[in-house]
């Protein structure tokens, strides 16, 4: 067996609910300091993961570390970790500073020291005139603040995320995002992150894992996990996909000549692994729409639907139904109307030669 | 295992005390009384040590207890009647007030509640007895020589139970037609439904758990008012529980226990029967 | 919302509630005129106004006894069926599962368990085991009482985030800890709640009280229904009624200026 790295990791953990399983043989160390994201759908088994490390639920079977110290059947309050839930759970019937102070109560820390813990974390989190007001008090925005800075005043070895901004309204969120980032970084303070947004896990992540099924399909930088999606299943998630069926047929340099539906396309595999059947994906923002006569693939758009940023074109062409996503900034965007002939196409290195079998 | 954790037995010690007073003094005390009841009368000990069914035989051989058995059923299918056509439209105007309203007179309903039922008992005596109210103002206006006998029967303790129990329906009803989502009626009405077609197709068959709690709550007091019972039916006029109580004081405990598990069962059979009438299950749970 | 009625049901709708309110309170009002009449038997309505029938209710040593033991009584039993209803409720508000429903149902049975029934089972039990009177009627009346306080509080837990006491879990306090300064604070006026109304059942109590009672331990609702069966329909009953009612009046006002009157109304 493996030994546990960093400060939280998870050995061969597994979690069952009667018959169905929520967390299936998950092993991972979070990296120190970095903000670690558990991606994925309502039921994949993110929140349980969570709330595994946390201690509120117990595995059915592997261990759980925190700063390489086996916790597994410690309890949550003797655990070194602090959590900000979705719903905040501040104490009503506390005050801000006292809701601020709970923790270092908890763990005997003096009036004086306390007290300057407490308006520091507030300062930190810009709260400082709102300390003697009660949570009902406060919007939704000061809420999650105040969840923040109660759970990082304790200096904790992992702060647990449990989808903290999923309240918020868009605008909010985004704003949100990017301060708890700056926070985080500045505090230099470890960061499992849970959220079903995959937008938000690009945003603020070092690290994402992509769950589903209680297992974890694919873990990498915000990065890779979109540009390089290993799954059809992470191909999906993380936005809008292009698939496209073909079989290998031979090599051109770098790239594998993969024939679709009596199209030859150049796919970039320059480890050479790509054989037989293979299922490519490519994103709607690197497919390049054209007038006929090019050597793209035919096709004739279906819809066009506008989206503020993009211009969304539904094309049927011979590899399929297509996806294209074209710059509104680009004279491109309204050159093309429902009914158009077009072709399409794209480079390469845009495609992702997806794994097999797994989705 | 991982199953027994210090938090688990903590908790575990939290439910004792409340689970040790209910079994040795609500569960357990019934047991020993079913056992009671199934053993012969003794004069010298509170039951004898014969084991015996005849206590039970008593109860369904004699035309006498039949009698007790069937007065007592109609007297509490009155007052369920009575207590449902007058309570629910009591309740659906209050359920209609405004929060503040509803509020002020929900409380006046709770607080009849709260007081004794014996001062709510002799309250019906202080008007309906031989020098009652009524009695008193009709004699003084002169239009009856004699004072009436309003007490002391069977509809005498119709009225006085059904006025006593009255407010358990009428809160029932009114709760859960107040917490009712008023879109359903809009929906209803969206469709076409009139007031009277939205009343029988929407609003009552969702009233049904307030109606059920409030049908269970008025017959399983009835059950058990000895009391009020007594107050105004006087002593001849008795119920069921009349008849434990005698056996009671007569130190025919065997017998008195069977009579009460005689109750028990008339009122399982009663609640299941109501509730299979009302199905409050159908409309509980998800709607939305 | 308009109101769907004709002019002729509303008015049918009008005297319907009126009378109902008026058959439901009209015997209490009955007995406070009557207590406060100054003649021998009840008129109505009364000549004057007077108190003679509250004092002879204080000069008469059985009633006298009886109203100091009933608040007693009412006060521990109150107390104890509360502190048992919250652990009951605490326990089982977490839970689920087959176990956990029959937990919930017995704690709840005694709300609606035929009262008498009760009293007579514990008289057999109290006689055989030879418990004193009046421990015997105070653990009878915390049975009645604790339903009330398990099901206040646990409405009140049930509509708690459940994320608060992890909160405070994740934050280092321990279960009993989470219990006093977290889960207490917020459940503290439905346990007050509970227990106002396990008070006000224990105080008016009489079904099971019947079997239960004997001499030097005897409530006022007892020592009213035997009066009124022995002694005939003397008005200091009217005046002993109505010291029942103030007192609940007060204990309800009370506890109304703490918890506030729609947690009692909407319990």
């Amino acid at each position: 067996m493996r030994s546990p790295q960093g400060d939280v990791s998870l050995i061969g953990v597994r979690k069952t609910f009667g018959a169905t399983v929520a967390v299936n043989n998950v092993d991972l160390d979070i990296p120190n300091a970095a903000v670690f994201s558990l991606l994925g759908p309502s039921g994949c088994g993110k929140t349980t993961t969570l709330r595994l490390i946390a201690g509120f639920e117990q595995p059915s079977a592997g261990d759980v570390f925190i700063r390489e110290k086996r916790v597994t059947n410690v309890p949550p309050y003797k655990r070194d970790f602090s959590m900000v839930f979705q719903s905040y759970a501040l104490f009503p019937h506390l005050t801000v500073a006292d809701n601020v102070g709970f923790g270092l109560r908890m763990r005997k820390v003096g009036r004086t020291e306390r007290d300057k813990a407490v308006r520091e974390a507030l300062s930190l989190v810009k709260l400082d005139a709102l300390a003697e007001r009660y949570p009902r008090q406060l919007s939704g925005g000061q809420q999650q603040r105040v969840a923040l800075a109660r759970a990082i005043v304790v200096k904790p070895a992992v702060l647990l995320l449990d989808e903290p901004l999923g309240a918020l309204d868009k605008l909010l969120r985004e704003e949100m995002q990017v301060e708890l980032r700056d926070l985080q970084r500045r505090l230099g303070i470890t960061a499992v992150f849970v959220t079903h947004d995959q937008e938000e896990a690009l945003t603020i992540s070092d690290v994402v894992a992509v769950m589903r099924n209680g297992v974890i399909e694919q873990l990498g930088p915000p990065r890779e996990i979109y540009e390089r999606p290993r799954t059809e299943f992470v191909a999906g998630f993380l936005g809008a996909s292009n698939f496209v069926d073909g079989e290998v047929a031979g090599r051109e340099g770098e790239n594998a000549v993969v024939m679709a539906s009596g199209r030859r396309l150049l796919q970039s595999d320059p480890s050479g692994a790509a054989s037989g059947k293979v299922r490519i994906a490519v994103r709607p923002e690197r497919v390049l729409l054209a007038a006929p006569g090019g050597d793209g693939i035919p096709g004739h758009v279906t819809h066009v639907i506008y989206r503020g940023s993009v211009t969304q074109f539904h094309v049927a062409g011979e590899t399929g139904a297509v996806i294209i996503y074209v710059q509104n900034s680009s004279p491109e965007a309204q050159r093309f109307k429902t009914g158009d002939a077009v072709t399409y196409s794209w480079e390469a290195a845009s495609g992702v030669v997806l794994a097999q079998g797994g989705a | 295992m991982r199953g027994v954790t210090p938090a688990r037995l903590w908790s575990f010690g939290l439910v004792a005390p409340p689970l040790v007073v209910a079994l040795l003094f609500f569960l357990g005390p019934l047991i020993y009384l079913f056992y009671v009841s199934l053993h012969e009368a003794s004069s010298t000990e509170l039951y004898g040590a014969r084991f015996t069914l005849a206590n039970y035989a008593a109860v369904f051989s004699d035309p006498f207890y039949f009698l007790i058995i069937k007065r007592t059923l109609a007297t509490a299918s009155w007052i369920l009647a009575l207590s449902l056509l007058i309570g629910y439209p009591v309740a659906y105007v209050i359920a209609r007030l405004p929060p503040a309203k509803r509020m002020l007179v929900m409380l006046l309903l709770l607080f009849p509640l709260m007081v004794s039922n014996v001062v709510r008992a002799y309250g019906w005596v202080a008007i309906l007895g031989r020098r009652g109210v009524i009695n008193t103002t009709l004699g003084d206006l002169g239009l009856v020589d004699a004072p009436l006998s309003l007490l002391y029967s069977t509809q005498a303790i119709v009225i006085g139970l059904l006025t006593i129990l009255l407010p358990y329906m009428v809160i029932s009803i009114a709760n859960t037609l107040a917490s009712m989502d008023t879109r359903y009626q809009e929906a209803a009405q969206s469709l076409g439904a009139g007031p009277v077609r939205t009343f029988v197709h929407v609003t009552l068959p969702l009233s049904a758990p307030g109606v059920t709690s409030g049908l269970l709550l008025v017959f399983l007091l009835t059950l058990s008012a000895y009391v009020t019972i007594t107050l105004i039916g006087g002593p001849r006029t008795k119920l069921l529980v009349s008849l434990i109580y005698d056996n009671v004081v007569g130190f025919q405990w065997p017998q008195a226990a069977a009579l009460a598990f005689v109750l028990l069962a008339l009122a399982l059979v009663v609640t299941a029967l109501i509730l299979a009438i009302m199905r409050p299950g159908r409309v509980q749970g998800s709607g939305r | 919302m308009s109101s769907p009625w004709s002019l002729p049901a509303r008015i049918v709708r009008g005297i319907v509630v009126a009378l109902a309110f008026l058959v439901i309170l009209a015997p209490i009002v009955v007995v406070i005129i009557a207590a406060f009449s100054p003649t021998d038997f009840f008129k109505f309505p009364p000549p004057s106004f007077s108190l003679r029938w509250f004092y002879e209710f204080f000069r008469l040593e059985n009633m006298r006894s009886a109203f100091l033991f009933s608040m007693q009584l009412a006060l521990g039993a109150a107390t104890f069926g509360a502190l048992l209803g919250t652990l009951a409720a605490v326990f089982v508000a977490k839970r689920r599962g087959f176990v956990n429903g029959l937990l919930q149902a017995l704690f709840m049975a005694p709300l609606v368990f035929p009262t008498i029934i009760l009293g007579f089972a514990l008289l057999l039990f109290y006689k055989t085991v030879n418990m004193p009177l009046t421990p015997g009627l105070l653990i009878a009346h915390a049975v009645i009482g604790m339903p009330y306080c398990f099901r206040t509080v646990l409405a009140s837990l049930q509509s708690l985030d459940p994320a608060i006491e992890e909160a405070g879990q994740s934050l280092g306090a321990g279960p009993l800890r989470t219990l006093a300064l977290v889960t207490m604070p917020l459940i503290w006026p439905a346990v007050l709640t509970g227990w106002l109304f396990a008070f006000v059942v224990s105080f008016g109590e009489l079904n099971t009280a019947l079997f239960l009672t004997g001499p030097g331990a005897t409530t006022l609702p007892i020592e009213i229904f035997s009066y009124l069966q022995f002694q005939g329909s003397q008005l200091v009953i009217a005046a002993a009624s109505t010291l029942q009612v103030g007192l609940i009046i007060l204990i309800v006002f009370g506890v109304q200026q703490v918890v506030g009157l729609r947690r009692i109304v909407s319990r």
